[in-house]
């Protein structure tokens, strides 16, 4: 605004200039050449400068000096004018492109400081007015050693204990804030999605994190959660709100992922007693049973009964078994002693209750046992026998009578 | 225990000898089977021992163990000539002896054999001298088979060789067993033949039991040697076996002496030098009184009549055996083959003079070509 109210007359001034100087070079070349050039000092000029903080521009005895930069967002920075002898020690708060006048301003012998751009919390770009004849300014860069960044940055991390689970199970989600930045986080708030329908929560949630992270520091938060629904989830990405030292509020939110969720974990026991099973009478055999658990979760409170049909004829014993635990994959085999007393077909059946994870769960099976009749071994040989020792008797006799 | 030799010398001799093995397995069609499953059941230590020169005759024997068949190397058979028969016996006598020697030690041997073929012949009188040579305390009796008689004059002429022959040996007798005689069973031949033979194993065998066996009324070898020693020293046997109708002993031996009932023809109470009557049946139907009665009435015409008494369940049997102090029977077959061998010779010498007198138109010429 300065400048296009200033560039006006300055034409207006250049354009007298010239007219001037025409009049005095017609003026000059009649008579003599000896006049200073005082008119030139007085015209207003200006010049951009970007300045870290500690860096000054000296500009006669103006000395102009970036002392902070105290908000970015806001565009407001702290600059301090001084003049040599003292009579100008001043330092104010510039706000972006908003001209400030030190010592009566350009317009009158001052300097005119104007904060044109904010690059970040260490450097902006100044411009300053002047007029001409308060000398050519001159940028001097801060020895001082940069001033540590109070700058905090936290980053926020999500993750559940395993990324399938089945419906049932209990899953750990930890939340994970660690400061990365240089300065100390305050304020923290972790916000957490609400809880998905596809998860009941059982302790925990929702997490607490430390209002307050120095540079470096992560705390963690721990919540455990059901899960009751299968299904793949998208799980949201959540937000951690903080600021920093001078107040200032930032955030940072965490990758969303995905988790699986796979049916309710089960127990299956698929009994398998041996197919078929013959006993002489009066004999005696085994009868292997195998409970054999082919789902995914750990059966429990075993018991195995067994009952003979029809019960008399066949003795069973070690039928009954009492388990407390088979795991998914595993299996259990034992023996059952079966006696044959009385020939003929029997079934036994076998029910085995459980605690399958998902309540109680009775599941049967049967195996067939034939006793077999009574075995004459080489009975055959009755017959035979006698009959070949007749035949050699009788081929022997005709050996006898053959002439 | 009787120590027993039996010998079937030529064809005929051997089917008798088979027919006795035949009835030590019981006889009948039960014996075909029987001697696949059964031993022979001799009442004594029995041996046999067939022996032919035809080995044809000796493979159609059927219950004969192929041991107790021994062939004589001689082509095959003699051809009913009786000399080509004594060389053939001469020639494998050690043989034939080592075989009988085999068989051990003999109280008594009988030699069966045909007088009218070639090997039984020609082979028994020479083989009897034998086993008399060789076994000095054994009892040697023939049983030698007539021919019919019109069976040939070869026949006729070598049974009256063969029976003269059998005479001069130092046997203790012949018993005869006349074919001619055993034709009136009818029949056919070779049914006839099976009866005369099963007929004659039957009282062997008979016999063989009564002289080995504990009697109530005993009669050994030493009866039946002497007996056969009596008269001619030429016997027959007579049997006979009571039904159950009539079980008399006094009808039963006078039934055994019948000429129909003998194996050879022959008047007892006319011809009979020594006698043998032996009887077997229940102790029920052995009257004592009755035989002994039976007996002297045969003593009377007989001689001597030796009596044995077996006791054993069954039917009344009784067999007789007696020696003739006549046979005319032999005589008649002797003049028979005496005209047999003139007319024999009668045609030969015809014939000679036929071909004679054939070749007499030819007897000075020569052959011309």
């Amino acid at each position: 605004m300065h400048i296009e109210r200033v560039l006006p007359k300055m034409r207006r001034l250049v354009y007298l200039l010239c007219f001037a100087c025409l009049l005095f070079s017609i003026l000059l070349l009649a008579s003599s050449s000896g006049k200073d050039d005082t008119d030139e000092s007085d015209e207003i000029t200006f010049k951009d400068f970007s300045l870290n903080i500690g860096d000054r521009v000296d500009l006669g005895d103006y000395r102009i000096e970036l002392i902070e930069i105290q908000s970015v967002r806001d565009g407001l920075a702290v600059v301090r004018a001084s003049k040599v002898g003292g009579s100008l020690d001043e330092q104010r708060v510039l706000l972006l492109d908003s001209s400030n006048s030190f010592d009566g301003g350009a317009d009158h012998d001052g300097i005119t400081v104007t904060v044109s751009d904010i690059f970040d919390e260490q450097s902006a770009r100044i411009r300053i007015e002047y007029k001409q004849g308060l000398g050519t300014p001159r940028k001097h860069a801060s020895e001082r050693p940069a001033a540590a960044l109070d700058k905090p940055e936290l980053s926020v991390q999500k993750s559940f204990e395993k990324n399938q689970m089945s419906v049932g199970d209990a899953v750990k989600v930890t939340i994970t804030v660690k400061n990365t930045g240089t300065g100390q986080a305050l304020g923290i708030k972790a916000d957490d999605s609400p809880p998905l329908p596809e998860f009941s929560y059982v302790a925990g949630y929702p997490p607490k994190i430390k209002e307050t992270l120095d540079p470096g520091e992560s705390d963690s938060a721990v919540y455990v959660v059901d899960a009751v629904k299968d299904g793949s989830i998208r799980v949201p990405a959540m937000t951690v709100i903080y600021t920093d030292s001078k107040k200032n509020t930032k955030s940072n939110s965490s990758d969303p992922f995905n988790i699986l969720i796979n049916p309710r974990s089960r127990a299956d026991l698929v009994i398998e007693p041996a197919s078929m099973t013959t006993i002489p009478l009066d004999g005696e055999s085994l009868l292997n049973i195998s409970i054999a658990n082919r789902g995914t979760a750990s059966a429990t409170r075993i018991e195995a009964e067994g009952t003979v049909l029809p019960s008399d004829g066949l003795l069973a014993t070690g039928l009954d078994k009492s388990i407390f635990e088979i795991k998914p994959g595993e299996e259990v085999n034992y023996p059952a002693r079966l006696s044959g007393k009385s020939p003929g077909n029997y079934t036994i059946r076998l029910k085995v209750s459980y605690d399958g994870g998902d309540g109680s769960v009775i599941q049967e099976a049967s195996a067939q046992v034939a006793v077999l009749e009574r075995e004459y071994k080489y009975q055959y040989l009755l017959l035979i026998i006698p009959v070949v020792l007749i035949i050699a008797w009788v081929y022997r006799r005709y050996k006898v009578y053959k002439y | 225990m009787l120590n027993v030799l039996m010998l079937g010398v030529g064809q005929c001799g051997n089917r008798i000898l088979d027919a006795v093995n035949k009835e030590a397995f019981g006889g009948g069609g039960a014996a075909r089977l029987a001697k696949y499953y059964l031993r022979p059941k001799f009442p004594s230590r029995v041996e046999t021992l067939a022996v032919n020169t035809a080995i044809n005759d000796l493979k159609e024997l059927r219950f004969t163990t192929a041991k107790d068949r021994l062939h004589v190397p001689n082509l095959h058979g003699v051809g009913a000539n009786r000399n080509v028969g004594k060389r053939a016996f001469m020639d494998n006598r050690d043989l034939i002896m080592g075989e009988i020697e085999k068989r051990g030690d003999f109280d008594i041997a009988f030699v069966i054999t045909s007088t009218s073929g070639g090997t039984g012949s020609s082979f028994t009188p020479l083989l009897i001298n034998e086993l008399k040579r060789q076994y000095r305390e054994i009892t040697v009796v023939t049983i030698a088979i007539l021919p019919a008689r019109e069976e040939g004059s070869i026949y006729l002429q070598n049974a009256a060789f063969c029976l003269r022959e059998l005479m001069e040996v130092d046997a203790e007798g012949i018993i005869l067993v006349d074919n001619q005689y055993m034709k009136r069973f009818g029949g056919d031949i070779a049914s006839a033949y099976d009866k005369i033979n099963d007929m004659v194993a039957k009282r062997l065998l008979f016999l063989i039991e009564s002289l080995d066996s504990e009697m109530l009324s005993v009669t050994d070898l030493g009866d039946f040697k002497t007996v056969m020693n009596g008269g001619l020293r030429i016997g027959t046997m007579g049997f006979y076996q009571a039904d159950s109708k009539n079980q008399s002993i006094r009808d039963a031996i006078e039934n055994s002496l019948k000429p129909a009932n003998l194996l050879f023809p022959a008047h007892v109470a006319d011809d009979a030098a020594r006698a043998m009557i032996i009887i077997q049946g229940s102790r029920e139907h052995l009257d004592v009184d009755e035989i002994t009665k039976e007996v002297e009435r045969l003593t009377a015409s007989a001689g001597h009549v030796f009596k044995g008494i077996v006791v054993k369940k069954g039917p009344v049997k009784v067999l007789s055996v007696f020696t003739v102090a006549s046979a005319p029977e032999l005589e008649s077959i002797y003049s028979q083959a005496a005209r047999g061998m003139q007319d024999e010779k009668d045609k030969r010498c015809r014939a000679r003079k036929q071909l004679d007198d054939a070749f007499a138109h030819i007897e000075d010429l020569e052959e011309i070509y």
